[in-house]
């Protein structure tokens, strides 16, 4: 199809960069021009140049470079889009009736059905000792009328932790390379002869840490706080990518920048459709591998897993895909909120299987617990 | 789909091709859409990002472009801790330091002292300002995996991408005379800034089909048998379709393909490629994976 030289065709083409941004494609004004410009340029005679041209100029990732051929058929072909491809922004949705024993309104009623509480632990707690008392009660036996306290109390004092971690962290040491630049530059001082050497090290790099969290169905009593945990972390890490699996795995960090805990749980609710079913640890941590792998992991990260371990898959996997993971990642934590009991061991036969694997397996049945994560990183 | 073309404008559309075949006199076998990438690079101009798994091309093709377009190629090899100084450029402070002692005893006055340190033989250029400094015609500057270094680099290059002109207190401004054609590689170890890749155009290099891989064999060592060459290449397209750890890449092909000449092999059987197995696969693990699945029936399914 020829036109000629006039107003239509550029019309068309911001036409079609209005649409690929309407469908998900981060483009913006600049982009539009130089669209324009492009198609210009290849001076189109064949369609496939001005769809090469277009795709170099409009996408930024493989993910939209993937996307533009379907994106681009339909809008100059007509042909119909093969599932609706605009991206949902977190929060803005109403929560689905799927999601409605998720753990955003599963705070409530979570202690209440618990007939695990024993008498002295739903005793109402006042004074000093409660702060005490409280980061020791197991997550899974919270009586109902601490729950507001525990949680105000657990981000007060997670927030803290984080906070302590974060400033370690960004320590740099003394010693390092000399700096010529600034040894002459102090030497200035003295009529340019240097007394006193200048050094410079590499910056040390911020921790990074990725959370893997259980949902599935036997973690239902702990993920909501093991989630308000990641939450508080996340406050605070400049690099924290949060993940939550049962079946299937889902990154939940964009959930975790909400301004508050609520707005948190509101955005996950959202974005999440896997809470409580079955778990497939191996195969979520394989997915986590190829898809976010490469990405994620490096020397100077650090992988947190909560998980009870119990696997509905054949610990091949889940050692495959540790195994994979533990070479790649700067330290393997795995925190079990089990662990917190007295009699429990870890004989499932994916933990035990796991435990060679793991540089720190700790438990994580109460806010004490989490806060000794703070040894760990 | 609309056209901007004037009758008399024909000829233009002849320059992708041109570039492909620019390309291929330099042993870099182009598709089309990376032609056209490379076209806009050079027409718009805006820099390319190339992203792509470790050994499709993507660094060769700021080499071909270069060795097309006859001009210099200038390459940042990017790492962790990379900063402005060894990036764009740093007096010698050694060699100023000399001189300084060497005319100490001298009467010159010390402005002139000062001229002489701060000149142009103490300068170290490195590879953003020697590409900001280049006179003659618009150097291709390679920036080569740009996810290994820092994000604050990052920020860092974007200035320098947008003005091409830097500051050095001690000489003043210079602004580049020549604009840069400017290709960045990734291996997307690492999510890119949004600003970076907006102001770049993207192209992702895929592992290449079985014909074009044959031709790039072809191309690349003209002396190497056709049969065993498309026995290879199917091989290694078999090889590549297993879950690796490391997949190989095409600059393993053509190892591996440099490897049979050099051991004078005619045939690629179940022995030799045992030998030469280490050409293709660069990890233990891989390794093991391939010997369970049997290099012989790999290479059984990989045809006569």
């Amino acid at each position: 199809m020829r036109m000629s030289r006039g107003l239509e065709p550029i019309r068309s083409v911001v036409e079609f960069c209005r649409f690929v941004r309407a469908n998900g494609l981060d483009s913006g004004i600049r982009a539009t021009i130089d669209s324009v410009r492009a198609v210009r340029i290849v001076d189109q005679v064949g369609l496939d140049d001005s769809r090469h041209a277009l795709r170099a100029v409009l996408s930024a990732s493989k993910r939209d470079w993937d996307l533009f051929d379907q994106l681009f058929d339909a809008f100059w072909f007509g042909r119909r889009l093969e599932k609706p491809v605009r991206r949902i922004a977190p929060g803005n949705s109403a929560v689905s009736a799927r999601n409605k024993q998720g753990i955003y309104l599963g705070v409530g009623n979570l202690a209440s059905k618990e007939p695990g509480a024993t008498k002295e632990e739903r005793k109402v707690v006042t004074g000093a000792s409660a702060v005490d008392r409280l980061r020791k009660v197991d997550f899974s036996r919270v009586p109902q009328d601490d729950l507001a306290e525990l949680g105000r109390l657990s981000e007060r004092l997670l927030r803290r932790m984080s906070l302590r971690l974060s400033r370690r962290f960004r320590l740099t040491s003394l010693r390092g390379r000399i700096d010529l630049r600034r040894t002459i530059r102090a030497g200035a001082a003295r009529g340019g002869e240097m007394m006193e050497l200048r050094h410079k090290s590499r910056k040390k790099q911020a921790v990074k840490l990725v959370i893997l969290l259980d949902v599935s169905d036997s973690m239902n009593p702990y993920s909501v706080f093991l989630f308000r945990f990641a939450y508080v972390l996340g406050r605070h890490f400049d690099q924290l990518s949060c993940f939550v699996f049962s079946t299937r795995l889902v990154n939940v960090s964009d959930a975790l920048k909400a301004r508050s805990l609520p707005d948190a749980l509101r955005a996950l609710s959202t974005i999440t459709a896997c809470w409580s079913g079955g778990t497939r640890i191996g195969g979520a941590l394989g997915e986590f591998n190829r898809s976010f792998g490469r990405r994620m992991r490096s020397t100077e990260t650090s992988v947190l897993i909560l998980s009870d371990g119990w696997d509905a898959d054949e610990p091949g996997s889940l050692i495959g895909e540790l195994r994979i993971l533990k070479q790649h990642v700067k330290k393997l934590i795995w925190l079990n909120p089990l662990l917190g009991l007295d009699e429990y061991e870890p004989v499932t036969r994916s933990m035990s299987a796991a435990l060679p694997y793991i540089d720190v397996f700790a438990p994580a049945h109460n806010l004490q617990s989490l806060l000794e994560l703070e040894r760990h990183v | 789909m609309p056209s901007f073309a004037d009758d008399t404008q024909e000829e233009e559309s002849g320059e992708i091709s041109e570039f492909i075949r620019g390309f291929g006199r330099f042993g870099y076998v182009a598709d089309r859409a990376l032609a056209t990438a490379v076209y806009l690079l050079v027409r718009l101009p805006k820099p390319l990002l190339i992203e792509g798994h470790a050994g499709v091309g993507k660094t060769e093709v700021a080499k071909a472009l270069a060795s097309y377009l006859k001009t210099e190629l200038i390459r940042l090899q990017c790492y962790e801790g990379l900063d402005a100084h060894s990036a764009l450029y740093e007096w010698n402070y050694q060699k100023q330091l000399l001189a300084i002692r060497v005319r100490e005893k001298s009467d010159k006055p010390v402005e002139e002292l000062e001229r002489h340190i701060f000149g142009d033989d103490f300068l170290l250029k490195r590879p953003l300002l020697r590409s900001i400094l280049c006179e003659s015609s618009s150097p291709v500057l390679l920036i080569d995996e740009i996810d290994r270094a820092d994000e604050a680099f990052e920020a860092f290059l974007l200035e320098i991408l947008s003005e091409f002109q830097v500051t050095i207190p001690e000489l003043g401004t210079v602004q580049a005379k020549r604009i840069p054609h400017v290709i960045l590689t990734s291996n997307s170890t690492r999510e890119l800034s949004d600003a970076l890749k907006r102001r770049c155009l993207y192209h992702w290099i895929e592992y290449p089909s079985l014909e074009k891989e044959t031709e790039i064999v072809r191309t690349r060592l003209p002396e190497f048998d056709y049969e065993l060459a498309f026995r290879v290449v199917r091989f290694m397209q078999l090889v590549r379709r297993m879950s690796l750890s490391k997949p190989p890449g095409i600059a393993e092909t053509l190892d591996l393909s440099q490897a049979l000449m050099l051991l004078r092999r005619k045939q690629f059987d179940p022995e030799t490629a045992e030998q030469v197995l280490g050409c293709v696969l660069k990890s233990a693990d891989d390794l093991a994976k391939i010997r369970r699945e049997g290099v012989g029936n790999l290479l059984l399914r990989a045809g006569p």
